[in-house]
């Protein structure tokens, strides 16, 4: 089941196209990864998911039925750039920001009194918001993102500026989240934490989607059949067949380290039987590219393409 | 609708609760009360009895000073040096010199302590008044009696009549209309600029700290817009209410604690009012009316009545209050920070600052052409129909301004929701007019 389902959406500024006849679909309880340069449009996209911007064309589905303003309730929004009251104080302002969300009095308080409490951070209440931390503001910002238990999850570049143990802090609860069933989409250009939680990705480049699946599959699917292989033998290979490319080699003691590529015509298993040959296998597999590598590869490969 | 409850009640209490708000309303009332009070304590002190030394060379004024019970005259001739040591050291306030002089109605007056202002006047126009039949009599041998009679009845008077649609006349007092006109001209002018001032500011601070976009993903933005806008319009009827009920507190309480001021008051009072009204026609009598007979004789004159000038000043204080704060909205959510907003809100503020520097011209012709369409447009209406307001404005004047300004209202609100949507997501660029224009037009 969909959770969102996004169906030919194109968005057009005076002067640019921002989203050209974009169509995705995120699956129930996955870990979306948004994914392109800046300028591809994600945050448009974003702000359509949100209903601060009307898409010109094209529709927008959410838990199956055309998304409707009601449906805010349902959606947790952490914008790339956020700020809060600086003069306000700093229950005030989670008070007011989780009412908004539709929560009542009561119920906002239960749950801020909850999220305050796990973080540790009860004594903040009556302080301003100016006299926090950047990192202390984030948490805050974090708590107010989920505080009213929202099936989606909008996070824009949600690991910038955190230090490491907030970093962690915040994936933890993230993973937790997802264990209790939220739909997570993150916008991101940190690609280490796309690969660390991310289900699902879709890569959006001038206004158009390049790229989307599951991550496996897509990695899968742009593997370049290069393996790494530890062999113990006290000399290196002197030669290899023409169907394996060594890209890099290197001894260490009595241990040869070796990347390999198999081209056209072999395979994992034959040049596995070709270096038993020559020595002991202590390791051998697969070496994936790395998300890195496919927004790069694929975003230049698409601009080359459009450029004429 | 409860979105904007809550932003509305953010609004109000935050501004309610700030430090400047408390002073500001706590001072205002006792500046405003102090302003009606203290020219009354100074006036009474002025009123402490005087002991006047002449000594008039000329011996034209030695025994004719008329004396009261606040003021009273001995007479000596001699060295003025002397006679001005041993009066000032002994019993005497002030010593009046004329020196021997053929302008004989100039003299000096010695002091200690500066008297009250009224001594000089009192007794400049004694001099004079002595002067003339002084003169009448010794130089041009006219009776006094008689020359009092011709004078009596050759006095000049006008009496300003306005005559209403229904064909009611109604004594007018041209220059108090002109005084309140100027006043409420300029006090809804403060206003509307102070209130709608603090909403440019407030959509300008949740711009900056970014906090906007949390926002509109909760609310609408025209939530967010009428929310600001109303909570600070209600920020600003507090301030009023609470300044009415303390001033009128302060005056109240002042009048307990030394009633005996005040009543000795009233007929200074009322003769200061009377001169700056108008001289002529009523000075002959003010020495006998007192303050309360003075407000129902002005509202008599007034075109219309009080409650009406006071209803309408809500009005336009709302309306106009509406406008300018939509617009400012729109502007502040264009920009980036404040100085960006000066060049836009130029062409918004030049119709406000023209009206007030036109409020004289307004005020001196209140039914000429320039007063007309300038309290017909709907941004200059507010100044200026408040400014002809007390000289009284025919019915279907006020009504084609207030329905102007209501179509205004509803045009602006949507010209402004428009911008503010497209402008408070725009960042880093310098906008202008053209550029917002184009927002308005764009679906």
């Amino acid at each position: 089941m969909n959770i969102i389902e996004i169906q030919n959406v194109t968005k057009k500024y005076s002067t640019q196209v921002a989203l050209d006849d974009i169509s995705l679909q995120i699956k129930k309880g996955v870990v979306y990864g948004l994914l392109g340069p800046n300028g591809a449009g994600k945050t448009t996209l974003i702000r359509i998911l949100n209903q601060i911007t009307a898409p010109d064309s094209g529709a927008v589905f959410f838990n199956g039925h055309p998304l409707v303003r009601k449906d805010i309730e349902k959606i947790g929004y952490l914008p790339e750039e956020r700020g809060l009251y600086k003069k306000m104080k700093v229950g005030e302002q989670a008070m007011y920001l989780a009412q908004l969300k539709g929560l009542s009095k009561k119920e906002a308080l239960e749950r801020l009194k909850h999220w305050f409490i796990k973080f540790e951070i009860q004594n903040w209440w009556n302080k301003k918001v100016e006299e926090l931390s950047k990192g202390m503001q984030q948490k805050l910002q974090f708590i107010i993102t989920v505080v009213h238990q929202p099936d989606f999850l909008i996070l824009d570049e949600p690991f910038s500026g955190l230090d490491p143990i907030n970093t962690n802090l915040i994936r933890q609860e993230l993973l937790e989240l997802k264990r209790q069933g939220t739909t997570i989409i993150i916008s991101t250009h940190n690609m280490a934490s796309v690969e660390e939680i991310c289900d699902e990705i879709c890569l959006i480049n001038k206004a158009h989607k390049i790229l989307d699946g599951n991550l496996v599959e897509i990695k899968q699917r742009f593997k370049q059949h290069i393996y790494s292989m530890d062999l113990h033998s006290p000399q290196a290979i002197s030669f290899f067949p023409a169907n394996f490319t060594v890209l890099e080699q290197k001894a260490d003691e009595n241990i040869q380290h070796y990347l390999v590529k198999v081209m056209d015509g072999g395979s994992a298993n034959s040049l596995l039987q070709f270096v038993m040959e020559h020595g002991e296998v202590l390791a051998f597999n697969e070496v994936l590219p790395s998300m890195n590598d496919i927004f790069i590869q694929q975003v230049e490969h698409y601009n080359q393409e459009h450029q004429s | 609708m409860n979105n904007t409850m809550l932003i509305l009640s953010r609004e109000y209490t935050t501004r309610v609760k700030k430090k400047s708000f408390i002073i500001l309303t706590l001072v205002v009332p006792i500046l405003f009360a102090a302003l009606m009070v203290v020219p009354v304590l100074l006036a009474t002190k002025g009123r402490e009895h005087v002991n006047v030394m002449v000594v008039d060379d000329n011996e034209i004024y030695i025994n004719n000073f008329i004396e009261n019970d606040k003021t009273s005259f001995s007479y000596r001739s001699g060295d003025i040096e002397q006679i001005k040591k041993e009066a000032l050291a002994g019993d005497y306030d002030v010593v009046l010199y004329f020196p021997r002089s053929s302008q004989k109605v100039n003299a000096n007056m010695y002091y200690y302590e500066e008297p009250s202002m009224y001594l000089r006047s009192e007794l400049e126009s004694q001099i004079n008044s002595m002067f003339f039949d002084h003169v009448l009599q010794d130089s041009f041998n006219i009776d006094l009696e008689k020359y009092k009679t011709i004078k009596d009845l050759a006095r000049s008077q006008i009496t300003m009549i306005q005559i209403d649609e229904n064909g009611g006349e109604k004594e007018s007092m041209a220059e108090m209309n002109k005084s309140i006109g100027m006043i409420c001209g300029f006090v809804i002018y403060f206003f509307i600029f102070l209130f709608s001032g603090q909403v440019l500011r407030g959509v300008l601070e949740e711009k900056n700290n970014r906090i906007v976009e949390v926002l509109i993903s909760s609310v609408k933005p025209i939530e967010l817009l009428l929310g600001k806008i109303i909570g600070i319009a209600l920020v600003g009827l507090t301030q009023f209410l609470i300044w009415i009920v303390f001033t009128v507190v302060i005056l109240i309480g002042v009048q307990i604690a030394m009633p005996e001021k005040f009543m000795d008051m009233s007929g200074v009072d009322t003769e200061m009012v009377m001169q700056d009204l108008n001289n002529s026609q009523l000075a002959s009598t003010a020495g006998n009316i007192d303050t309360d007979t003075i407000f129902s004789e002005i509202s008599n004159y007034f075109p219309i009545s009080f409650s009406e000038l006071i209803l309408c000043f809500l009005f336009f204080f709302l309306t106009g209050y509406l406008v300018y704060s939509a617009l400012f909205a729109a502007v502040g959510s264009a920009a980036d920070n404040e100085t960006d907003t000066n060049q836009l809100t130029m062409p918004i503020t030049m119709p406000l600052l023209l009206t007030i520097v036109l409020v004289m011209p307004i005020a001196d012709n209140p039914n000429g052409k320039l007063a007309f369409w300038l309290s017909i447009i709907p941004l200059t209406s507010p100044v200026a129909m408040l400014t002809r307001l007390p000289s009284g404005v025919p019915l279907w004047e006020l009504l084609l301004s207030m329905v102007l300004m209501l179509l205004f209202f509803v045009f602006v609100v949507w010209f402004a929701a428009k911008v503010y949507r497209t402008g408070i997501l725009m960042y880093g660029k310098k906008v202008s007019w053209k550029e917002i224009w184009k927002w308005v037009r764009y679906e």
